[in-house]
């Protein structure tokens, strides 16, 4: 069974790294959600006993209720990291009309070499963006 | 008592999470509630300091059965240290205009996570904690919201939640070879640990830490991150949430895995010495303050290493006030150095020379710790390699304070208030390096709180 875990958990993780170096955005973040359930995966396997349901009462060996405790936990939050990290993107898409790593670093080398003097006033900066109002999406992006 | 901040902050972050955070009154707000905070946390920790170490189980669990929390003095130390950088932080937007109406609330959301993790017991409650305040820095990356934050947010996740997941496979690999979650416990169990499985989860944990603190090897991400946030944002990243990696460093290294950090010594002194050439040539080389700045970040985590690797009390002590000092200079760095006029670039100077190690401002102080340390293990090699550091930073600094003031002329200043807030900041600088004596024996206690790190 163990066996059979670790070859499950190592086939994920490899393909999430596969995805990861792929140029397109989406891909990278399907890479990283695999890698984050190998990872969840990986819990499950580290208490991984025979045993009945964890429910009271017990009689014998009962299965062990942290484990799955944990991992549910640990679901969640790589759920909201990847619902965050996809609205990201879509603010990425959005502001580059692209979703290709090397557009973006093409971006940022522009950026670079324009060495612009920084200034610490925000709202300058922000209202010549020209799509909506600054602060309807990152309030979404906010909610639990 | 001991979960009073924690509670403070949860209930002000939601509380501020449904107010518009643009409007003076709700920033203000939260720059109360911040300060409270700050309040109880320094009531835990007179408590902690006169008591000492103060534990207890949340839910009205039975102690052994609920996730408890255990709060010493290095975690007072780490607290106050984030709290205070996100107050400053969070002043210098408030008064600036908040851009973004959740701003506010992420950077209570952001103290409730590193407040919590300094405060658990329990290690996968670490990782809930950690989760917290890194969830609120992915979206706090892309404030400013023109395409380059957005850029750098990306770039922030993508390497961030590889090395969340790192953290977790290192907490489930300790689980597993131990039986506990308790760290306590878990400290207890890993000597009875055999040797390889130990230092695997030692290696896999270390390396989730290094990638949050941008030590060398993985520092990739962080200068495209800290030069594309804007100024405040990287003061807190550089400042609040990389106080994860050396408190998780301390944390897991000295209190969990001893045995293992004293045979990896000489790769941390390696690590941290690459890392200090490195960062120093890289920001010689750069033109924009931002990019000094993140280049100066990554040399300085290395001397952090260098007396992690040391170790013993002395070594503990100096990783500690060393930690302090450098967050402190980052945020004043960062803030300051995005503005314009005469107040601001006294600031500005006075953070330089933090940086550089010259005596009235408190860098000073670190440098002294790392060279008592260095001269104490008898390792010459390591004080000739903190001076010529220490020279480096200073030539980079002046670099970019020389071409500051080129700059200046050509720009209207920015407003007064901002400007008070970061001259607040520099003589919070000053004045611990004038008056030093708190700061040492805080430092010092904080390495008492580690096993290896009392005094025989």
């Amino acid at each position: 069974m163990i066996l059979l875990f670790s070859l499950v958990i190592s086939a994920m993780f490899a393909a999430g790294s596969y995805l990861m170096l792929k140029r397109d955005l989406i891909r990278l973040i399907a890479g990283m959600i695999l890698i984050g359930n190998a990872a969840n995966l990986f819990i499950m396997a580290s208490g991984l006993r025979r045993g009945d349901a964890p429910i009271l009462p017990i009689d014998g060996e009962g299965a062990d209720p942290l484990v799955q405790a944990m991992v549910l936990t640990a679901i969640v939050i790589s759920f909201a990291v990847a619902a965050l990290a996809l609205a990201l993107v879509y603010r990425v898409y959005t502001s580059h009309y692209s979703v290709d790593l090397s557009r973006l670093a093409a971006a940022e080398e522009q950026q670079s070499e324009r060495d612009e003097p920084e200034t610490g006033d925000l709202r300058d900066d922000i209202y010549d963006d020209t799509e909506g109002t600054p602060n309807s999406d990152a309030s979404e992006e906010g909610a639990p | 008592m001991i979960a009073l901040p924690l509670g403070i902050l949860w209930f002000g972050g939601l509380v501020l999470a449904m107010m518009d955070g643009t409007r003076k009154l709700a920033g203000w707000l939260a720059v109360l509630v911040l300060a409270g905070a700050m309040f109880a946390t320094m009531l835990v920790g007179i408590s902690a300091y006169n008591n000492g170490v103060q534990t207890m189980a949340v839910g009205g669990w039975s102690m052994g059965v609920g996730i408890t929390l255990r709060v010493d003095m290095l975690s007072i130390v780490f607290a106050l240290l984030s709290q205070g950088v996100l107050l400053a932080a969070l002043l210098f937007e408030v008064v600036n205009d908040v851009g973004a109406r959740i701003f506010p609330a992420l950077v209570l959301f952001m103290g409730l996570g590193l407040t919590g993790l300094v405060f658990t017991g329990d290690a996968f409650n670490f990782y809930v904690f950690f989760e917290i305040s890194m969830i609120s820095a992915y979206i706090m990356a892309s404030y400013g919201e023109s395409p380059r934050q957005f850029r750098a947010a990306f770039v922030f996740i993508t390497v961030n939640l590889l090395g969340s997941v790192f953290f977790l496979i290192g907490i489930a690999a300790m689980y597993h070879t131990t039986g506990f979650l308790d760290m306590g416990r878990i400290r207890d169990q890993m000597p009875l640990v055999q040797e390889n499985p130990a230092i695997l989860t030692a290696t896999i944990i270390f390396v989730a830490f290094s990638i949050k603190l941008g030590l060398f090897p993985f520092h990739f991400w962080l200068p495209a991150v800290y030069t594309g946030t804007r100024p405040s944002v990287s003061a807190i990243l550089s400042g609040a949430l990389a106080n994860i990696g050396t408190y998780g460093l301390i944390r897991f290294g000295a209190d969990i895995f001893p045995r293992e950090l004293r045979e990896a010594a000489p790769v941390l002194i390696a690590l941290g010495t690459a890392s200090i050439i490195y960062g120093a040539i890289q920001a010689l080389s750069r033109h924009s303050t931002s990019e000094v700045l993140a280049y100066s970040a990554i040399g300085q985590v290395g001397y952090i290493m260098i007396a992690l690797g040391i170790g013993g009390p002395a070594g503990y002590a100096a990783a500690v006030l060393y930690t302090v000092i450098n967050s402190t200079n980052k945020a004043l760095l960062f803030l300051s150095g995005s503005l314009r006029g005469w107040l601001a670039g006294a600031a500005f100077v006075i953070g330089a020379f933090s940086v550089a190690g010259v005596p009235p401002a408190v860098g000073f102080l670190s440098k002294m710790a790392l060279f008592q340390v260095g001269i104490q293990d008898d390792q010459p090699l390591l004080v000739a390699l903190i001076f010529l550091g220490g020279a480096l930073s200073f030539v980079y600094m002046f670099q970019i304070y020389r071409r500051r003031t080129a700059e200046i002329e050509a720009q209207e200043t920015s407003p007064w208030g901002v400007q008070v807030v970061v001259v607040l900041l520099a003589l919070v600088v000053l004045g611990l390096g004038v008056w030093p004596d708190p700061l040492l024996n805080l430092a010092e206690r904080a390495a008492q709180s580690l096993p290896q790190g009392q005094i025989p």
